[in-house]
């Protein structure tokens, strides 16, 4: 387990995920989100996108995870904040680059972009907050 | 027509869960790329050991399995879900998204555990063209300790 002195200011991490057609569904499964929304394409298509999207907690869940990798553990993440500016769609690839931006004492401070193949934020303002234990 | 304010303070649940061993990590393996009910089947994408393998976590630092954290959408989402099905509110769903997120989380969530959520409407704003509504939810274990607070925020097109 990654310890306090392991964690540096400029430290970076990257996780890469892909929303293959089944994401939204098996998301919906585990989750109980089962807004017609993310299963059925037609819903999607009229409410103005090429089909389903992906639940918004699942990309959150994305994120969550991407810092818990860094963190070296999941329950030091403390508090996580974001903006779903563009909904994810079927096919469609998210990179979750994050950095980290302060530390003082045991509380780490990160901040995350999530961008589309595009290039296009789907999160804005993406912040956690996290609390490493002395050892 | 914007949402009327008179709603604000409005409550719905609690709602009580409790946390199962597969559904945990089924949850994992559905964000990892696999699918639910096949756990068995792979190793999940960029799964956290201390979420998903019983024997890394039972030497880790909380002694068996904790829920990742995204997995507060599974226990905490419910009072989100229906003030926007809230005929009293009568949102647009189709005009409707996930705006913003957050959650605060004070305690590690462990398979067996009892949760209870309850979730009260604290903001209902207008931006521009846009309604915005909020809630927040606050979730307790069987120990009465609190273990994720969130600000849960839609936004509805006009």
């Amino acid at each position: 387990m990654k310890r306090r002195g392991d964690f540096a200011v400029g430290d970076t991490f990257r996780v890469v995920r892909e929303v293959d057609p089944y994401r939204p569904i098996y998301y919906a499964a585990v989750s109980g989100d089962f807004n017609p929304i993310h299963v059925d394409p037609r819903v999607g298509r009229a409410a103005g996108f090429q089909g389903v999207i992906l639940q918004g907690m699942c990309t959150y869940a994305w994120l969550a995870d991407a810092c818990a990798e860094y963190l070296g553990d999941p329950a030091r993440l403390r508090r996580l904040r974001a903006r779903f500016s563009r909904p994810l769609q079927i096919h469609d690839v998210v990179t979750f680059e994050g950095r980290c931006t302060a530390l003082e004492g045991g509380a780490v401070r990160l901040e995350i972009s999530a961008r589309n193949q595009a290039g296009e934020d789907v999160l804005k303002g993406a912040v956690a907050e996290a609390l490493v234990e002395e050892g | 027509m914007p949402v009327d304010r008179a709603h604000l303070g409005r409550r719905y649940g609690p709602f009580a869960f409790a946390v199962g061993r597969e559904h945990v990590r089924d949850f994992v393996t559905a964000l990892g790329g696999g699918v639910p009910g096949h756990v068995l089947s792979a190793a999940p994408d960029h799964a956290h050991p201390l979420t998903f393998d019983d024997d890394a976590a039972r030497s880790g630092p909380h002694g068996g399995i904790v829920a990742p954290p995204g997995f507060a959408a599974a226990f905490a989402m419910e009072p989100f879900a229906r003030a926007i099905a809230d005929p009293a509110l009568g949102l647009d769903l189709l005009r409707l998204v996930h705006g913003e997120q957050e959650l605060e989380f004070l305690e590690p969530v462990r398979p067996g555990d009892l949760l209870s959520t309850s979730g009260e409407l604290t903001r209902i704003d207008e931006r521009g063209n846009l309604d915005v509504v909020e809630v927040t939810t606050s979730t307790v274990n069987q120990h009465g300790r609190t273990v994720v607070r969130g600000i849960w925020t839609a936004v509805v097109r006009r």
